[in-house]
């Protein structure tokens, strides 16, 4: 590397902090979410931590799906498919085995006769757990159909939750990864670009002593990679410490097993490192190329002239994403698929951000055109502001866009999880129609019959929790409910569709508009479909009904009868609902029930409706944070660089108070312009989730948590732009308090 | 060499000529000042003629080289091996030391900076030792326009072009950098737009511009006559 290529970042790093600072960001929370994804999540084996080998049914669905190379997919049961007890005497028979007992009573347990969860085999001394895996295996013919584990595995056969955890937890750190590095570059974007802009005389100087734009473009370049590699290095531990708070706070949510450790090595590093030089280098390309490009004769003028107005292009390519977010805007509404449509909410929101940052100079022209009369009303301060940012819209733009992105992220996400959570208290508030509803323990298919019977009940059901795995059209966990008794639809309003919800008898199944749609399971009355229970029985049935109210209940019901035996759990319900009868009939001679009127249940289910998601909650702080680390660096970084504008403000006359004042002005049209933009971003995305998730266009935005938004963006950018002023006033005399 | 040349500014019935076809040869090993009362089109002239700025019309010929159908790269070039710059102020990058300033051509060029050569340049100027490794901020106005002068000298140019690169210095320094300037740039043609009269004391040729137009040229231009001729400009003005 050259020392003219680097001298600047050696000597002279301040433009370039706010690039470090948001290049460290990203990696701390690339290297959080990495060691969240690669985790250690054995579990000790427990009860069967003396057994050499242990063996028990497939606890892994595996289903062809469709055709091609990813048709094999596979899935955590979280119950045991059971094996025949005899088979404990058939494996104590083989060579090296000392003894093999068929084992049952773990969660997930079968409940059938003649089987039992697992087999223990222990081995004779001398025998090594390998070997005699690999003779039970050749016993079992090969071993199709079984799971033979050994050694840390044994955890996992001893825990089934633990490979159901693993695989959420996993998958949520995983999935976090492309959406930290799109919004990171998105940020960065912002940041690096004002720190080349404000320095654009330096690079022009290197043009007119003779550097070519590609020597100019590459400087650049060399300047963010080592910017990446110390934001790598910074974000590192941070990172590292933050994975470890992120597991632990996934296993006490049940998301990873208990007892997971964050993947910590020293490979963290590189990953970090890599990311971050990656995000800082790709988000510096645009900058880079548009300095390069800067005609050597800016170096000779005195004042530092950029370009008014963003280049043709730019603004050609924001009106095209402009266009580009409309028209996916009418399509997703156009989309009669709710699943349809809500995988078209993130292009939407970053079509629309794209937009607003590639548009950002013509909307700060815009509002400081409309903005004249404040010209009067706040005096000689608020003119001064006014006339900064009508003579420069684009650097003001690089103080807007931060503002706006951050509106836009933290309120789509935040307030499309209220929009959610708000109709499905909606409808958890309204679902059941019953009368009263009985909780508590023994709630068995018999208390049902003893329900049922009693005098004056014309309709009772019980409800029970099912998890089942579908193809919709991956292979993925289905949440439901199983029921029982009747008629449901004098117990439940689920707005069914199509069909008839009066009963649900075995070889049926009703499904949610939302999951029977034509991206998901793609299926209607009358359809042919297989589902598999939480042991992983197929079970082959035909739709009855589609209904429309699914938040609350989940999106497939069946019948009691079909799942019992394969829950891993006695045929218990959760809830019996009984419409008829008197509350002093259902308690009697059953202390363990719990009866409450159709009220106070609907009230309990709206309580935990509302309930937010850990994850959720997890990916809102994550995209709150990167926001508010560009929008911080953007702002600080632009103010320091007005300290030329202080100096003479100061050497006019002009007092500390005024000039604080003009900075005020300024922050306010900064904060006024970037919600705006931000909040017509982020109610686009917005009208599309709550149109695809609850069914009606108007979002549910709280008024506390909106205003809280706002008020926290505000603070972040007085803060920013304030602290910075006050510190630059105090190192000049003519402004000095006192 | 300029044939022809007009530059234009702003577009369609706002435009603003800065040159008006001025057609201007400066001769090998020459030092010529390019004089005029502000806004005569003289900083656009020495941008031109060093292809900093492409001309609406007409032609530059530079060191043999037509400009106008050169690549951006060619241009940078050409810059960074026949052609010197020294600018009133901005000549030189603040985290640069004063050594690295100099050498900045040849390091663009790809080419071995030696500290012999280094010090040799600086020397020619006046400077060396412990002042090669200060920072230009550290510096004074007069010592500062040396180390451009160096850093525009250290690749042996052919062309010198200054724009008032006495400008910001007060008289008796501007002497003294004219003179290191006149000195240590003997053989190399030199062009220096200014408004100060006593630049021409090192002149062979003083060029008079008004309006974008070449007004009147002198040969071995006195001071005083300058300042008179540039006072009379400055009233046909207004």
């Amino acid at each position: 590397m050259r020392s003219w290529m680097l001298a600047g970042i050696r000597r002279a790093p301040g433009p370039l902090i706010g690039t470090v600072v948001a290049s460290a960001a990203a990696a701390a929370l690339t290297v959080a979410a990495l060691s969240v994804a690669v985790a250690d999540t054995s579990v000790p084996a427990g009860r069967l931590a003396g057994a050499s080998v242990v063996v028990a049914g497939d606890t892994n669905l595996v289903v062809t799906v469709g055709h091609g190379e990813d048709a094999r997919q596979s899935l955590p049961l979280p119950a045991y498919p059971g094996v025949p007890a005899a088979l404990a005497g058939q494996l104590a028979r083989l060579p090296g085995v000392a003894a093999a007992t068929g084992e049952s009573g773990f969660p997930g347990g079968v409940v059938r006769p003649g089987e039992v969860d697992l087999i223990a085999v222990t081995a004779k001394p001398g025998v090594s757990p390998g070997a005699l895996a690999g003779r039970v295996r050749a016993a079992l013919h090969g071993g199709r159909g079984y799971t033979i584990a050994t050694g840390p595995a044994r955890g996992d056969v001893a825990d089934l939750n633990a490979a159901v955890e693993r695989s959420d937890g996993q998958i949520l750190g995983a999935a976090l990864i492309p959406p930290i590095v799109t919004i990171s570059l998105f940020v960065l974007a912002a940041t690096t670009g004002l720190a080349v802009n404000l320095r654009r005389r330096r690079f022009a100087l290197l043009r007119t002593v003779g550097a070519t734009r590609g020597q100019v473009r590459r400087a650049i370049l060399a300047e963010l990679a080592v910017c990446g590699v110390v934001g790598g290095a910074l974000g590192w531990l941070p990172g590292v410490a933050l994975g470890g708070l992120g597991v632990h706070a996934l296993a006490a949510h049940q998301m990873l097993p208990a007892g997971s450790a964050a993947w910590r090595s020293p490979w963290l590093l590189l990953a970090a490192c890599g990311v971050s030089v990656i995000v800082a280098v790709l988000s510096g390309q645009i900058a880079a190329r548009r300095a390069g490009r800067t005609s050597p004769v800016q170096a000779l003028r005195e004042t530092n002239a950029e370009g008014k107005w963003p280049h043709p292009v730019r603004i050609l390519l924001g009106l095209g994403a402009a266009g580009g977010a409309g028209t996916l805007m009418a399509f997703t509404f156009g989309q009669k698929n709710p699943a349809g449509q809500l995988a078209l909410a993130l292009p939407l929101l970053l079509a629309s951000m794209v937009a607003v940052a590639l548009l950002g100079p013509l909307l700060v022209a815009l509002v400081a055109w409309l903005a004249r009369p404040f010209r009067v009303v706040g005096g000689p301060s608020a003119r001064l502001a006014l006339a900064a940012i009508a003579a420069q819209p684009r650097r003001t733009a690089s103080a807007v866009i931060p503002v706006a992105l951050a509106v836009a992220l933290v309120g789509s996400v935040y307030f499309a999880d209220t929009s959610i959570a708000h109709a499905a208290a909606g409808q958890a508030r309204s679902t059941v129609t019953a009368d009263r509803v009985v909780s508590g323990s023994g709630l068995g298919p018999g208390a049902l019959r003893q329900v049922q019977a009693l005098p004056g009940v014309h309709a009772a059901a019980g409800v029970a929790p099912v998890t089942v795995a579908a193809a919709d059209p991956d292979l993925e966990q289905v949440y439901g409910e199983a029921l029982a008794g009747g008629p449901l639809n004098r117990v439940l309003d689920l707005g069914v569709t199509s069909g008839s919800l009066s009963a649900l008898r075995p070889g049926q199944i009703a499904v949610s508009s939302m999951e029977a749609g034509a991206g998901t399971m793609g299926v209607h009355v009358g359809s042919r479909v297989t589902v598999y229970l939480p042991d992983g029985t197929p079970y082959r049935a035909t739709v009855s009904a589609v209904y429309a109210r699914s938040l609350a209940s989940g999106d497939v019901l069946l019948p009691a009868a079909a799942v019992a035996g394969h829950t891993g759990a006695g045929p218990a319900f959760a809830q019996i609902l009984v419409s008829g009868g008197t509350a002093g009939a259902l308690t009697a001679g059953h202390p363990g029930w719990h009866v409450a009127s159709r009220a106070a249940a609907n009230a309990a289910a709206e309580r935990a409706a509302t309930q937010n998601g850990f994850a959720n909650n997890l990916i809102l702080g994550l995209v709150a944070a990167l926001a508010a680390v560009a929008l911080l660096n953007t702002l600080a970084v632009a103010t320091l660089e007005r300290r030329r504008t202080l100096r003479l403000l100061g050497r006019v006359g002009a007092t500390r108070g005024q000039v604080a004042a003009a900075f005020g002005w300024h922050v306010l049209f900064v904060t006024v312009t970037g919600v705006a933009a931000g909040a017509a971003a982020g109610a686009v995305t917005l009208v599309a989730v709550a149109r695809a998730a609850t069914g009606t266009w108007v979002p549910f935005i709280p008024a506390a948590p909106a205003a809280g938004l706002v008020i926290a963006v505000a603070a972040l950018a007085g803060a920013a732009v304030m602290i910075p002023f006050y510190a630059m006033s105090r190192r000049e005399p003519a402004l000095a308090p006192g | 060499m300029l044939e022809d040349v007009t530059k234009r500014y702003g577009r369609r019935r706002g435009a603003v000529a800065a040159l008006d076809r001025v057609s201007l040869s400066f001769a090998a090993g020459s030092f010529t000042a390019v004089l005029g009362v502000s806004g005569s089109g003289k900083s656009t002239l020495l941008q031109c003629a060093a292809g900093l700025e492409r001309p609406s019309a007409g032609t530059v010929r530079l060191c043999g080289t037509e400009l106008t159908g050169l690549s951006h790269r060619r241009q940078a070039v050409l810059r960074r091996r026949r052609v010197g710059f020294v600018f009133q102020d901005l000549n030189l990058l603040p985290e640069l030391t004063v050594a690295e300033n100099i050498a900045l051509p040849l390091r663009l060029d790809h080419r071995p900076a030696g500290r012999a050569e280094i010090e040799l340049a600086a020397a020619r100027v006046g400077l060396g030792g412990d002042q090669l490794r200060r920072r230009p901020a550290e510096l004074s106005g007069g010592q500062q326009q040396r180390v451009a002068i160096a850093r525009a000298l250290i690749t042996g140019p052919e062309v010198i072009f200054a724009d008032e690169p006495t400008g910001a210095l007060d008289p008796h320094t501007a002497v003294g950098v004219l003179r290191l300037l006149r000195g240590a740039a003997d053989g190399t043609t030199v062009v220096i737009v200014t408004h100060d009269p006593q630049v021409t004391r090192f002149c062979d040729r003083a060029v008079f511009l008004h309006d974008g137009r070449v007004d009147r040229v002198l040969d071995d231009p006195e001071p005083a006559a300058v300042a008179r001729l540039l006072h009379e400009l400055g009233e046909r003005g207004l």
